[in-house]
């Protein structure tokens, strides 16, 4: 399969400083990648790049098989994190400029870009300047300027900051339609909660550095799980069983246990030796670690805050 | 590319045409200059001056010198009809006629004749008879002096009692509607036993008026000498009034000094223009380039075009912008040109003829242009280095004052017929090459001169695109940096 997207041990250096530090990874046709990391760590240089705006100090790129570049702008969407528009442009005539950049004949840009404006609800406001719409309305512009070419690999970096919520739906529904139409979907963001419901696949990122790279699921299985178990005895003797610190008695003997297993360990490892010895339970539940904790396991607090 | 290209510019041209500014200085030259002369009828403004002859000797002197300013009128109005009909080739008229012939200066006798003829009611009757119909009417120019009649008051003061009754004519109270006198000439009762006559000006004199009235009173005194010492009076007379007769040669209309300045009419214009629409455009071609940084708009617009294809769209669509308002002006002439009856058309067709050839054409064009992308862009990078148009608008200023000061006194200089190593140095500093080739082109440049320049102005454009071309690319992602004159050097040195 060939992906829509690889980096290969690319660096970037701004003087002193590695922005991006031999940064690795690849992405699929159809596949929602998060790129996460913290402010500074490196997300919009490295997406910079993809694009060409600015040229890595080392290592390749390739966009859709290619070298980046304008050459392949016509089957490239981007949502930069800082948003503008042209004020004295109408949202439409924005749209079709975009479009027509992009490669797309004026008549193509044209019917796509109505089309667009109407599925976002704008279609009242065609020929309205943009100087003349809300916020809200501008950034469904933005976003329309952003997929009007029906991209193959979608760019989008930090694309729910600012945004409100209905149009965080509207961008959710777009990344989800994108990746059902095939295309690569590339998010940057630090909202771990956006990555949770969309992504298939995420990066973090850290200093310029890859600190993990894979599903969600396993990024979770970094962190030790965790269980609340209600018992009569204590389950730390159990095998797998990290810690097991007593909660509240609940009664005849009844104990909340909060459990921590051995990173690596499966909770049904667990409940299988409960049955086993015949240790009876009256709760067995495990917590879901969140991406937030994830994230703060893996790349640490500090870098987290920052 | 190209295609890019063209977007960006089509997009900057459409924005910037879009603008209420843009159509109010598109249009505020025509304006002007149709304004103007109307406006001039409105103001009512006379050049004629008011002259009052004081004659205590009975008023013959008066009536001499009244005759003397009225020749010299004539001779005026004789020589601008003989313009006209040299014009409009209209010798035909009377071949004979002084008017009808125009190499030379109109002696008082022509003046005579020109009279006995009908003065410019005969001549223009006789015209009328060969006149086409589409031919401008002739408008003689008005009067240099009108001769008005000595109040009661002043006839009537005694000598010593003249300046104060000419005080309020010559200086009319404020809020008076009395147009005040130019001149008053004081002939005494005693004059030609005395030689005093006094003048009072409202100003500095003109020559002309004072070297009349000295002529003819010189002839009046030379008159009563020569008869007070014994000489008949028809010897008298013929003896004051014996003058040589001066064979005058003008050369052909358009030629001799006026061939510099009619040829030059054109080039400097151009000059004049290339400035101005600089001037005026200015902030737009800043505006175009500080827009898509002030409206974080620049990932946007550099994930679809290079910064190199940004760069030459907003300076093709810049110069775009700047042409069509030339082109429009020029436009504007040629409508006035014809709606006037071909009366503009005959000011400029001696200024046009001398620069009517291709190569001359293509000259004025190729400067006119090279001059707009040189200065345009260094306005691009100066937008390109802003976060905001008020950071452009201090740049802005001391790069027009910079471009403008040597170039206003150049054009001065080619008008003033100067020469001289100033206008040399400029020509061979590539930010004026442009201007002061235009302005010099009317006054027989050299050929390898202009070719010299031409060379010289392509290879500066170029090197302007690549060292300020890195500058631009380098300052596109840099928001909120300040550049100063070290970063920027930096920036030329290396390419971003």
């Amino acid at each position: 399969m060939q992906h829509a997207l690889r980096l290969d041990g690319v660096v970037k250096r701004f003087g002193a400083m590695t922005a991006v530090d031999h940064l690795s990874f690849a992405v699929a046709p159809g596949e929602v990648f998060g790129f996460l990391g913290g402010n500074g760590a490196g997300k919009t240089t490295s997406l910079r790049m993809v694009l060409d705006i600015i040229r890595p100090d080392a290592g390749s790129i390739e966009v859709l098989g290619k070298p980046p570049g304008r050459e392949a702008s016509g089957q490239l969407g981007f949502l930069p994190e800082e948003r503008g528009l042209y004020r004295s442009m109408t949202a439409l005539e924005t749209v079709v400029y975009f479009g027509r950049l992009k490669g797309m004949t004026a008549a193509d840009a044209r019917g796509r870009g109505r089309l667009l404006l109407d599925r976002f609800g704008l279609g009242a406001h065609l020929r309205t300047g943009v100087d003349k719409l809300s916020k809200g309305m501008a950034q469904k512009v933005q976003l329309a300027t952003a997929v009007v070419n029906a991209p193959r690999l979608l760019i989008l970096d930090e694309p729910f900051s600012g945004l409100d919520p209905v149009n965080q739906g509207l961008l959710e529904d777009e990344i989800l339609n994108a990746a059902k139409g095939g295309a690569a979907v590339v998010f940057s963001t630090h909202v771990m909660q956006h990555a949770e419901r969309l992504c298939d696949r995420l990066l973090l990122l850290a200093r310029g550095a890859k600190r993990f790279e894979g599903t969600q699921e396993q990024a979770r299985a970094t962190l030790p799980a965790r269980l609340e178990v209600v018992a009569r005895q204590s389950p730390a003797t159990l095998d797998g069983v990290q810690s097991a610190s007593a909660g509240a008695d609940l009664g005849d003997g009844w104990t909340a246990w909060d459990v921590r297993l051995s990173p690596g360990r499966d909770p049904a490892d667990l409940l299988q030796q409960c049955t086993e010895r015949g240790v009876p339970l009256r709760r067995f539940e495990q917590h879901r670690p969140g991406l937030h904790d994830v994230f703060l396991h893996i790349v640490g607090p500090a870098e987290a805050r920052a | 590319m190209i295609g890019r290209i063209l977007l960006v510019a089509a997009r900057e041209f459409r924005q910037i045409a879009a603008t209420r500014s843009f159509w109010v200085t598109l249009l505020i030259l025509p304006l002007a200059f149709a304004i103007g002369p109307i406006a001039s009828r409105f103001l009512d403004k006379s050049d004629t001056q008011r002259v009052m002859l004081i004659d205590r000797t009975g008023g013959g002197t008066a009536r001499a010198i009244t005759a003397r300013l009225d020749l010299d009128e004539q001779r005026r109005v004789l020589t601008a009809l003989s313009r006209y009909v040299e014009s409009h080739r209209l010798e035909r008229a009377d071949p004979t006629a002084p008017w009808a012939r125009h190499d030379r200066w109109y002696s008082d006798a022509d003046v005579a004749r020109f009279t006995a003829a009908g003065g410019i009611e005969g001549a223009l009757s006789r015209i009328a008879a060969v006149k086409d119909a589409d031919t401008p009417v002739f408008e003689a120019p008005d009067p240099d002096y009108a001769i008005v009649p000595v109040p009661a008051a002043v006839a009537a003061a005694p000598p010593d009692r003249i300046d104060t009754a000419l005080a309020p004519l010559l200086r009319p109270a404020d809020g008076s509607k009395a147009k005040p006198l130019d001149y008053a000439v004081y002939i005494p009762a005693d004059f030609g036993r005395s030689p005093d006559v006094r003048l009072w000006a409202n100003g500095a004199p003109s020559g002309g008026f004072v070297g009349a009235v000295q002529q003819l009173l010189a002839q009046e005194l030379k008159l009563r000498y020569l008869q007070a010492n014994g000489v008949a009076a028809p010897v008298a007379i013929a003896a004051t009034a014996i003058a040589p007769a001066i064979a005058v040669v003008v050369p052909p209309r358009g030629s001799g000094r006026e061939r510099v300045l009619i040829r030059s009419i054109l080039p400097l214009a151009c000059a004049y223009i290339l400035l101005m629409s600089l001037i005026l455009s200015g902030s737009w071609m800043l505006q175009g380039s500080v827009e898509e940084r002030s409206n974080k708009l620049i990932e946007t617009v550099l994930a679809c075009v290079s910064p190199n294809e940004l760069m030459y769209g907003k300076l093709i669509g810049t110069v775009g912008i700047g042409l069509s308002m030339v082109a429009t002006w020029a436009i504007c002439g040629i409508v006035a040109a014809f709606a006037t009856h071909g009366a503009i058309a005959e000011m400029i067709r001696p200024a046009l003829e001398p620069v009517s050839s291709v190569g001359a054409i293509a000259t004025i064009l190729y400067f006119f242009v090279a001059g707009y992308i040189v200065v345009a862009m260094i306005f691009l990078v100066i937008g390109a280095v802003s976060d905001s148009m008020r950071d452009a608008q201090g740049y802005l200023t001391p790069v027009l004052l910079v471009i403008m000061i040597p170039v206003t006194i150049l054009v001065q200089a080619v008008l003033r017929g100067a020469s001289g190593p100033m206008i040399e140095v400029l020509t061979w500093i590539p930010l004026w090459t442009p201007f002061a080739v235009l302005a010099r082109l009317g006054t027989g440049m050299p050929l390898w001169q202009v070719w010299a320049a031409g060379a010289l102005t392509a290879v500066f454009i170029l090197v302007e695109v690549v060292l300020l071309g890195r500058i631009f690319r380098a300052s596109l992602l840099a928001s909120g940096q300040r550049t100063d004159f070290r970063q920027v050097i930096r920036l030329m040195r290396r390419e971003a």
